[in-house]
């Protein structure tokens, strides 16, 4: 008797137990499902009884089954013999690439355009949620899709592995090509969709996106391919997984940039939307001059050096010319907003200022960055010449990075001063003001290349002349082409970087007028709400014998 | 901690101009806890400009506008907090019911747990939508959509209620409710600033009005208040207990009183003054023995305020 009732007894606890453990596991699943984000959990709920998303996911998992029974059907016998899981491999990928590369991002971009035609963006937008919330949200429901859809294909992408033929790691490597490429371009669409708030621009942002992923959809065919037959060989080799790491390195600075980039598009107008986005770009240039400074470990033959170097900072200076026509084109004025924030102290102004929002600080701050990559450039080219320049191409090399800097100080100056003479007279928007730079470096490029067809004969149309001294690409190419006396290089080296530093000079006014702005302090009111909402802590007694109430 | 002695909504020169159409031109009133306001004007007067405005969904060209003391230019963060917004239309989803749309706005507003699910039963409850808490909410008529969006705006229990037309296409029955629900959130402390074409409604639920005609302010404060400042001569009824002949003599010698009617023992006319000089005048009558069973001065109806103050342009 006295063991059956120990035995009910324990029984009884053991079940307690495992109900707390499961009330716990209930109870902590539910707190977070209360922080996740509300669009994410929204868009689920909506996801799972929307008809196009089980439609997707039913014709994948069909399609995945009808594969497997007819290419097993059509090797028969063979399957035990022959290795046949690459092939396999292959057609689950291009079935997955459907909804991965098609499907996700483009309901990505639909879910934002959604919600402008229906009007409900007004109203998320007045929630609490921030502007980065938002477009997480929207992301998070694009993962979601991405994990149910995968989870369709991965029994067929393991029943391939079975079929031998083709190795774990290319398996992993190109489900993560998937997942990541997917990932980005639902972030790209997002974008897109947060630039196109009218229904007429919704439109041809909508035929562009289709047109993109279809590109990006077929071209992923043969990518694959090509992976499966031959990835496996690049394994052991060094050089793929150093490539490996510099792709990501870029595609996750890229993919926070568009992320910021996206969030800032549909925050309110007062909000500093520049200075998080700069913080970003010093972020992906500190790891492109990491990349940049091991060059000479992983590739110090002086032959191949140089151009090395030379692509390098040939990317940063279209980096930072990009970059900059869409900072000069910043408003120069700070709402009352971000003056509440401006660094105070001596140093935060000296060091931080350049990251304000504003055409004059966003001009200094892209040459700044570019300054630091060419003289990274230099210093190596110096290291490779042992301080003499004279390795094979390390002249050229050095004349590229003098003469390009000077090239983007002088259009993004006179760019940047442009814009702001139109803006005494009428309203230029940001959009409008890359429209100004791009207008202007056709001009420059276009009307001296009129001019020499006109002028000369096109047996001589290789010719270089000083004429072509506002075109950038045509005395670059042919600096890098022909040499430096082709250009008039020592004409050019001269020229060039005076005019750049007279540019910058006359821009440095209004980089002043935009330093004198100081920080403001917070109205009255937002400094209650501040102390209502983060109350400073009520200190502690000083030492033991000291009660809390006599503090 | 609202401080009743700021006003919860503030508009100071509030301008809006797009391009050369001046929607919102140097407007200015004040709105207090408990109060409803109502905002009068034909349509592309600028009353759903500035209500967005205040919404933090679009920025003033000039002025700003203060929601519990903050400005909805420099903080719109904390002004959204305290705000509810109701836009006239709709804003839907698809895939969603009456519960799980309540529930996304109110964790979009930060609402946690048990607070979460306490204020999506009360918006119900307060809306009566707690029958229909799993209907699509695209399934639903005009009147409980726009019940529902009423709930939305109040999920997060805001101290200032926005409602543009909150009132139209909805019939009597619905209009009566909606207006018992505003009165009702008046009551816990909400000053709620209200748009409406129906002026009737208008008129029984608010405390005080503003006119807004072209994007200018042209009159504030209550239908009174208005009635008073903009005509001064009241219609004046009066019944005699026996002949009417003694009163018209007496009234004959005064010159504030102009266009006597006599129908029998009843006499209407005009009277040049406000409701003090209508006492004074009462009491004279009776002082110079005129027996008065009678006397009613007539109340401008809202409808006649708006088209006296806006000068009969209503487009």
């Amino acid at each position: 008797m006295t063991s059956a009732l120990d035995t009910s007894a324990s029984q009884t606890d053991s079940q307690g137990l495992a109900a707390g453990v499961w009330q716990r596991i209930q109870d902590w699943l539910l707190s977070l499902v209360d922080r996740t984000n509300p669009i994410l959990v929204k868009e689920t709920r909506q996801a799972l009884k929307s008809r196009q998303f089980v439609l997707t996911f039913l014709v994948t998992l069909l399609a995945c089954w009808i594969a497997s029974f007819a290419v097993v059907g059509i090797a028969g016998m063979d399957v035990f013999y022959v290795a046949s899981g690459d092939r396999m491999l292959f057609v689950y990928f291009a079935i997955l690439a459907f909804p991965l590369l098609l499907i996700v991002p483009y309901s990505a971009f639909r879910s934002l355009a959604t919600e402008q035609e229906e009007n409900t963006f007004d109203l998320l937008s007045i929630t609490s949620l921030t502007s980065r919330q938002i477009v997480s949200g929207k992301l998070g429901s694009a993962v979601v899709q991405i994990l149910v859809y995968l989870s369709a294909v991965s029994p067929c992408v393991a029943f391939s592995f079975l079929l031998r033929g083709v190795e774990v790691l290319t398996i992993v490597l190109l489900l993560s090509f998937y997942v990541l490429t997917s990932l980005g371009l639902s972030m790209l669409a997002l974008m897109a969709g947060t630039l196109a708030r009218v229904r007429y621009t919704q439109a041809l942002m909508s035929v562009l996106l289709v047109i993109g992923l279809a590109i990006v959809f077929f071209a992923s065919f043969p990518v694959t391919e090509e992976f499966i037959r031959d990835g496996y060989t690049s394994f052991r080799d060094s050089d793929f997984w150093i490539g490996c790491a510099a792709t990501m390195t870029f595609y996750v600075t890229t993919f926070l940039l568009v992320h910021a980039a996206t969030s800032a598009q549909i925050a309110f107008p007062s909000e500093n939307r520049s200075t998080p986005l700069r913080r970003l770009m010093v972020l992906q240039q500190a790891c492109f001059l990491g990349w940049v400074a091991v060059i000479p470990i992983l590739e110090p033959s002086p032959q191949v050096l140089p151009i090395v170097v030379t692509i390098a900072v040939i990317m940063g200076g279209l980096y930072w010319y990009t970059i900059g026509t869409i900072l000069t084109s910043e408003w120069p004025h700070l709402s009352r907003r971000v003056q509440r924030s401006l660094p105070q102290s001596t140093a935060g102004r000296v060091l931080l200022t350049w990251f304000n929002p504003g055409p004059g600080t966003g001009f200094m701050f892209a040459i700044a960055n570019l300054t630091m990559i060419g003289s990274l450039g230099l210093a190596i080219l110096a290291w490779v010449g042992a301080g003499t320049f004279k390795g094979a191409g390390v002249e050229q090399a050095v004349y590229l990075i003098v003469l390009g800097w000077s090239y983007v100080v002088i259009f993004l100056g006179v760019g940047r001063i442009l814009i702001a003479l139109m803006r005494r007279v009428l309203f230029v928007s940001m959009a409008a003001g890359f429209l100004l730079h791009a207008i202007l470096l056709l001009l420059c490029c276009g009307v001296p290349q009129i001019i020499f067809l006109m002028t000369s004969s096109f047996s001589a149309g290789s010719e270089y002349s000083l004429l072509q001294i506002t075109n950038p690409v045509w005395t670059l190419f042919r600096l890098m082409e022909s040499g430096v006396f082709s250009v008039d290089g020592h004409i050019l080296i001269i020229v060039l970087p005076a005019a750049a530093l007279v540019v910058m000079l006359i821009n440095l006014r209004s980089v002043a007028a935009e330093l004198q702005y100081q920080r403001r302090s917070l109205p009255v009111r937002v400094a209650e709400d501040e102390a209502e909402l983060h109350p400073l802590p009520i200190p502690g007694p000083a030492n033991p014998w000291e009660s809390p109430e006599e503090k | 901690m609202i401080d009743t002695r700021r006003p919860l909504i503030e508009l100071k020169r509030l301008h809006r101009f797009f391009g050369e159409t001046r929607a919102v031109d140097d407007i200015s009133f004040e709105v207090y806890a408990g109060e409803v306001f109502g905002y009068i004007g034909p349509n592309g007067a600028g009353k759903t400009t500035s209500m967005r405005i205040l919404a933090t969904l679009d920025e003033p060209t000039y002025g700003d506008a203060f929601v519990d003391g903050f400005s909805v230019v420099d903080d719109p963060d904390r002004v959204r907090r305290r705000l509810g917004f109701m836009p006239d239309y709709f804003g839907t989803y698809e895939n969603v019911n009456v519960e799980e749309y309540l529930d996304f706005f109110a964790r979009s507003y930060g609402l946690r747990g048990n607070e979460r699910l306490r204020s999506i039963d009360y918006v119900m409850d307060f809306t009566g939508l707690d029958v229909l808490a799993s209907k699509p909410v695209n399934g639903l008529s005009k009147g409980m959509k726009q019940r529902l969006c009423l709930g939305r705006t109040m999920v997060h229990d805001p101290a200032v209620l926005i409602l543009d037309e909150p009132a139209s296409g909805l019939d009597p029955r619905a209009r009566i409710e909606l207006r018992e629900m505003i009165s009702k959130l008046a009551q816990t402390g909400k000053a709620v600033l209200i748009s409406s074409h129906i002026l009737t409604e208008l008129a029984e639920v608010c405390d005080k009005i503003a006119i807004i005609e072209t994007g200018r302010l042209l009159a504030v404060g209550t239908v009174d208040e208005i009635s008073a400042r903009s005509e001064a001569v009241s219609r004046v009824r009066l019944r005699t207990l026996g002949a009417s002949q003694p009163l018209l003599d007496w009234l004959a010698a005064r010159s504030d009183v102009t266009d006597i009617i006599v129908d029998g023992s009843l006499v209407t006319l005009n009277h040049d003054g406000g409701p003090q000089q209508q006492a004074e005048l009462l009491k004279q009558i009776v002082e110079a023995g005129i027996e008065i069973v009678e006397f009613a001065s007539k109340t401008k109806s809202l409808e006649d305020v708006f088209l006296h103050v806006t000068e009969g342009r209503v487009q």
